[in-house]
């Protein structure tokens, strides 16, 4: 196993783990920061830290959350000492095709406005909703990393989801009625 | 899945993300001569050479144990610089002068300005000199250097005076680090000092690394490069330098009180 591996000091095996995570963690860091450098830097930091701690990691426990939770820490630390929050503005891909697969124009633009209506919602709410909802839905962590991430109980992630999901959809029904 | 959660998880696929920078998996060791970085840099110069260095590829230096002068911390800042003793070939002047431990104090002023408990050998009796390194050259809560000239039964360096070196540091040993920064010149064997932890390096070793007291990272070079032990008192890291055998490190580690 890798991370037994790089227990015992085998650093090839560590420089793959970080291949294998630097994506989510570098994409986790970047939705609790909101800056691509910060986010750079507090995953590169979290790395290293890591490293440093690999002897208190528990080889029956998963290596994912464990990361993530030390990234995020990172991440938080970072807003936190630098006294500044970038606002997160997630944005959709140039040139991507929503809906089935041969659309006509017309829906492939209705289709793409209306999932920019949807992500400008998520971009405006609370961050503490925006979080929950970039974690679970945008970076597709389980439970378990979503509670790593955010540095919140496992249990409390299901009702922090349940409430954003519910002022989100708030708002779209509203917006839809307006 | 509610359609609300349906339109999220499709939203997901359309993201647009920073591209994922590539990073690296362990800190970064830059080699610079000491005696050009002492001359011509102040240590803002230095931060800023070093950030150039990254920006110019200067990457994943095979650490070499015997020349590192710098320890970067990735992308935060510089943690350490080291200056390598520099021995002169005929000791002079103060005892311990040459090996760059610090200012010069007295015992008590050791014990005074550090707020924790530096303990001394009591089979080697007072140290001939006392050391004190403060941050930022220091580790955070500072480190002591007990220099010990001619004793009993122990060969005294020719390059310094020094026959034994004791070096408190808060902080705690990472063993990981600590085993890759040792060359193929030295042996290292688990020991216990009195229930406490420790290792007995035999060989030359030159550098040692550990964390202090705030969790930074901390280079230290080991001055007399010959037998050393290094072991945990409750959090202070306590190094034994000298030309001693294994038995004789133990026995002035179980006189520390």
């Amino acid at each position: 196993m890798l991370i037994a591996r790089a227990v015992r000091g085998d650093s090839a095996a560590y420089e793959e783990i970080v291949q294998r995570y630097q994506q989510v963690a570098f994409r986790t860091a970047y939705v609790i920061t909101g800056s691509a450098p910060d986010a750079e830097d507090a995953a590169q930091e979290g790395f290293v830290k890591a490293y440093r701690a690999l002897d208190r990691f528990r080889l029956d426990a998963d290596l994912r959350p464990w990361l993530l939770r030390i990234v995020a820490n990172e991440a938080r630390n970072r807003v936190r000492s630098s006294g500044r929050r970038h606002q997160l503005e997630l944005r959709l891909a140039e040139g991507f095709r929503p809906g089935d697969a041969a659309p006509s124009p017309e829906a492939v633009a209705v289709a793409g406005d209306e999932r920019r209506r949807l992500l400008t919602m998520v971009n405006a709410l609370s961050e503490e909703d925006r979080l929950v909802i970039a974690s679970r839905y945008f970076l597709e962590l389980n439970g378990e990393e979503t509670a790593a991430a955010l540095g919140i109980p496992e249990g409390t992630v299901k009702s922090r989801l349940s409430r954003a999901l519910a002022r989100l959809r708030a708002r779209v029904e509203e917006t839809a009625n307006a | 899945m509610p359609e609300l959660e349906d339109d999220l998880t499709a939203l997901a696929m359309q993201l647009e993300w920073p591209p994922t920078p590539r990073l690296r998996a362990f800190p970064i060791y830059v080699e610079v001569s000491p005696e050009a970085v002492r001359r011509a840099f102040p240590r803002w110069a230095l931060a800023a050479a070093a950030a150039l260095l990254i920006v110019a590829g200067l990457l994943a230096y095979t650490p070499s144990r015997d020349a590192i002068a710098l320890w970067i911390n990735l992308h935060t800042n510089i943690q350490r610089l080291q200056h390598p003793p520099t021995p002169s070939p005929l000791p002079s002047g103060q005892l311990g002068e040459n090996l760059n431990l610090g200012t010069r104090v007295t015992l008590e002023e050791a014990r005074g300005s550090t707020g924790w408990k530096i303990t001394v050998p009591s089979s080697l009796g007072q140290p001939d000199a006392v050391y004190v390194k403060s941050p930022p050259a220091g580790p955070s809560k500072g480190e002591v250097s007990l220099v010990y000239g001619q004793r009993s039964n122990i060969p005294v360096s020719g390059q310094t005076g020094v026959a034994v070196l004791v070096t408190e540091a808060r902080g705690k040993v990472d063993e990981i680090y600590f085993h890759k920064m040792l060359g193929s010149d030295s042996t290292v064997e688990q020991v216990s000092v009195g229930g406490h932890p420790g290792y007995w390096i035999s060989g030359h070793p030159h550098d040692f690394a550990f964390a202090d007291a705030n969790g930074n990272f901390y280079s230290d070079t080991l001055r007399l490069a010959t037998n050393t032990l290094i072991y945990d008192n409750n959090g202070t890291i306590v190094r034994i330098e000298g030309d001693l055998t294994k038995a004789q490190a133990l026995q002035i580690a179980a006189s520390m009180s």
